[in-house]
């Protein structure tokens, strides 16, 4: 083999690292580009109706409260985690003697005590670290599930005893 | 014509300086005393001996010593080096420590095995090519320090109140991980400096303590790293109850598993870039051979960590998501999610590379023909693999798309993107790269062993075997529930790596005795195979980058998880395609400096200098000589 000058051998491998390096920083902007930022408090009127609660609910289902990462709206087959498509019509039915909305905001701060059948633990508790919804996000959330399936009716005015929640 | 007495042109020097000197200041002289006349006028302006620019000069120095008087002291949370983001100066400083780290602590590992071989064998060619990796550590040590007092540094300036909690937590740990670290550079010295200097037993011996104190001071940094992102022993206001929960909290096993592999896989394939590189500039037949048989085996270590490495991955994701639910799911599915695609890119492009070196390095052979055939398959079976690996499973996605799908994932490729998919993928991967060394291991042979027949019919059955309980599993998995699934990759890593064993166990039996149809002749390969060696060392490289910052990047807003928030103006996560883009800075700056450390290495091997002589000039002859 016919030997190559030093400085030539030198140029390809420096070309060959400058367009390694091109190529992979260009898969790097073909990837949807989305700065996440740290999740702030939402502020809400006392006031506001279960309605505006539920619109409020579902912003947090899919932000901060990381919801639908796991869950699916309106999905069937083999699903990772339960669909939440008419989930308030059916949480009446889960439990005997627990209205839908005690089921619903027990499942969302006790997750580990309401698994449904055929799905794994590792929902975690919203409400704390590093999710660390407060009450009345939570409330928000509530709103949201009651919504899918069925009409919201709590408020902000409701505490914790009031939703069963020990 | 006469030149100049060498002491007249010193003396007449001097002079010029003294010359330019006295000019200097007399120049300096003349402005300050033409700065301000006094006032002709008696009893008008300033008193005789100050001059009213002295006085403001005095009353300005006066309120600045009120002023720095009456200053309070507070502490600072954060702090900033001008405009630079202090995010951006840690990350890049602890990826070039690591990288250096890496290779201090991988290099010394294979230089072992290859020189246990060498003494084993009496083969000193094993011996010379151990040496002549140790000879790259040296003064990536001295990178390693130095980019390790620098993060310090920076980490103690930038974020003060947060080291101090981390020194809370961890101080215990200083004074032994100083005292190991003084014992590498120990070991580290004697076992380079004293290559042929004691015997071969003591020899491996500093050898292998130097293994044993790198892996310390490598379990105990990795306990610091790995509290941030899985804290234990603390409770919940951050208080510590035990040191040893919080050095052996969730993450930290399988991060020193994955890392002790990915160090080897990284530190083999840059001493591979290394002989890739000597191979290129080689002037003889003989040194070109030495580097491409060294390139050979940098790789070799390289690819056999690299096969491995999914399965330590899958470890450390299962304990990340057994930590935290959700911070399992902000890696797999969510923020990150997008990133594990570039992440496939980057092993896709590294299975093929090693592949395509494999059958390149069938070329040093004579009549591997028969094998060649083979290549086609294995290409297409690697390349849909590559495909399924890179396809996502959910997607940032915006509120609107989200609900059009009905959830995160694509409804037709998101089938693609989930674990039962990509575990069969990688998997295959794996197969197939394993097939290729092995095609490259039969290149120049052929079986002798009256019982040929059945062991290539039982490599294939288990090949065979492997591949379909592989494919089995990966669709039945779409079929059963998530609890089921889960388990379905047990069967399907443990197949293929009992395949690997049996298939190994049988070829070697296969080819015992075999006769030789080709020489293996190193040094005769097509030289864009060392090129692939670079390409491989900076994939590698790369891809440390981008898993490092997954792994950092994966607390976001905290800096300890769930414990200390980040409210730095740095609290949020950039884009992929930002952190791509310091990834690529620091690489090249690593590579920058590795290429300095390969022209110092290189630098033991040159002639001695010597004083140019004039080629008519008539020999000197010193005193000593003549009397």
């Amino acid at each position: 083999m016919k030997p190559q000058s030093n400085a030539w051998v030198m140029a390809k491998i420096l070309l060959l690292i400058l367009a390694s390096a091109a190529l992979y920083t260009h898969i790097g902007q073909l990837v949807p580009q989305k700065e996440v930022l740290a999740p702030t408090k939402i502020i809400v009127d006392k006031d506001a109706s279960p309605e505006e609660l539920a619109e409020l609910g579902s912003g947090i289902a899919t932000g901060k409260g990381l919801c639908l990462t796991c869950h699916t709206v309106g999905k069937t087959g083999v699903l990772r985690y339960p669909d939440l498509a008419g989930i308030a019509t059916r949480a009446d039915a889960q439990i005997e003697e627990m209205d839908a909305l005690t089921y619903l905001a027990n499942s969302i701060y006790h997750p580990d005590d309401f698994i449904v059948e055929g799905f794994l633990r590792g929902m975690p508790a919203i409400n704390k670290a590093p999710i660390g919804l407060d009450d009345e996000e939570m409330i928000m959330v509530l709103a949201y599930l009651q919504s899918l399936g069925g009409t919201p009716t709590v408020t902000l005015e409701l505490t914790l005893a009031d939703l069963g929640v020990e | 014509m006469r030149t100049p007495n060498k002491l007249v042109l010193v003396a007449l020097a001097a002079l010029v300086i003294l010359g330019v000197f006295a000019g200097i200041r007399g120049v300096t002289w003349f402005v300050q005393n033409q700065e301000f006349r006094a006032s002709q006028r008696a009893g008008v302006g300033a008193p005789a001996d100050t001059t009213p620019r002295d006085r403001g000069l005095a009353d300005e120095r006066a309120a600045e010593e009120e002023k720095n008087a009456t200053l309070v002291y507070e502490p600072q949370p954060y702090r900033q080096i001008g405009g630079v983001s202090s995010r951006v100066i840690v990350w890049m400083l602890a990826q070039l420590h690591l990288l250096f780290a890496a290779f201090v602590l991988a290099v010394p590992i294979f230089a072992l095995i290859i020189e246990f071989i060498g003494y084993k064998t009496g083969d000193k060619r094993y011996d010379k090519l151990a040496y002549e990796f140790t000879k790259l550590l040296s003064v990536s040590f001295a990178m390693t320090a130095a980019f390790g007092a620098f993060l310090l540094f920076m980490l103690v300036l930038l974020y003060p109140q947060f080291m101090q909690y981390l020194m809370h937590v961890f101080s215990p740990t200083f004074a032994p991980y100083v005292a190991l670290f003084f014992l590498e550079a120990i070991f580290l010295y004697s076992y380079y400096y004293g290559w042929g200097k004691f015997g071969p037993r003591v020899h491996l011996f500093l050898g292998l303590m130097l293994n044993v104190v790198g892996t310390a001071i490598m379990l105990i940094a990795n306990a610091w790293l790995t509290f941030m992102t899985s804290p234990a022993g603390v409770s919940e206001s951050g208080a510590v109850f035990s040191t040893w929960e919080a050095i052996n909290n969730f993450t930290w096993m399988p991060i020193n598993i994955h890392r002790m592999i990915a160090n080897v896989a990284f530190g083999g394939s840059i001493a591979g870039a290394y002989a890739a590189f000597k191979f290129l500039t080689a002037r003889t037949d003989e040194e070109r051979a030495h580097y491409d048989w060294m390139g050979y085996i940098g790789q070799f270590v390289a690819i056999s960590a690299f096969l491995p490495l999914p399965f330590a991955g899958y470890y450390l994701a299962s304990e990340i998501y057994a930590f935290s639910q959700t911070l399992g799911l902000q890696m797999m599915g969510g923020a990150f999610s997008w990133l594990f695609i570039i992440q496939a890119a980057l092993i896709g492009n590294l299975f093929l590379a090693a592949n395509y070196y494999l059958w390149l390095g069938m070329g040093r052979v004579e009549g591997t023909a028969h094998y060649q055939k083979f290549i086609k398959y294995l290409l297409i079976v690697i390349g849909v693999c590559f495909a399924i690996w890179a396809t996502p499973r959910s997607i940032i996605s915006t509120v609107s798309e989200i609900r059009a799908m009905g959830g995160s994932a694509h409804p037709m490729l998101g089938y693609l993107g989930v674990m039962s998919a990509k575990n069969t993928a990688v998997n295959m991967l794996i197969l197939s790269t394993f097939m290729s060394f092995l095609l490259y291991r039969r290149t120049g042979k052929r079986a002798t062993h009256p019982m040929r027949g059945m062991l290539n019919t039982m490599q294939f059955t288990i090949f065979a075997l492997a591949s379909a309980i592989v494919i089995f599993f990966g669709i039945y998995g779409y079929f059963v529930s998530a609890a089921e699934r889960i388990k379905f990759s047990v069967p399907q890593v443990g197949s293929v790596l009992l395949a690997m064993v049996l298939i190994t166990i049988l070829d070697v039996i296969l080819f015992r005795k075999a006769e030789k149809t080709g020489e293996m002749r190193w040094g005769r390969i097509n030289p864009i195979s060392q090129y692939v060696l670079i390409f491989i060392a900076f994939s590698f490289t790369w891809l440390m980058g981008l898993m490092g910052y997954v792994r950092a990047g994966l607390r976001q807003h905290w800096h300890v998880f769930g414990l200390i928030r980040d409210t730095s103006v740095d609290a949020f996560t950039p884009t992929l395609g930002f952190a791509t883009k310091v990834v690529s800075v620091t690489v090249l700056i690593f590579f920058a400096l590795i290429g300095v450390v390969f022209w110092l290495a290189s630098l033991s091997g040159r002639p001695d200098w010597q004083p140019n002589r004039r080629k008519d000039a008539a020999p000197t002859v010193s005193p000593a000589e003549l009397s």
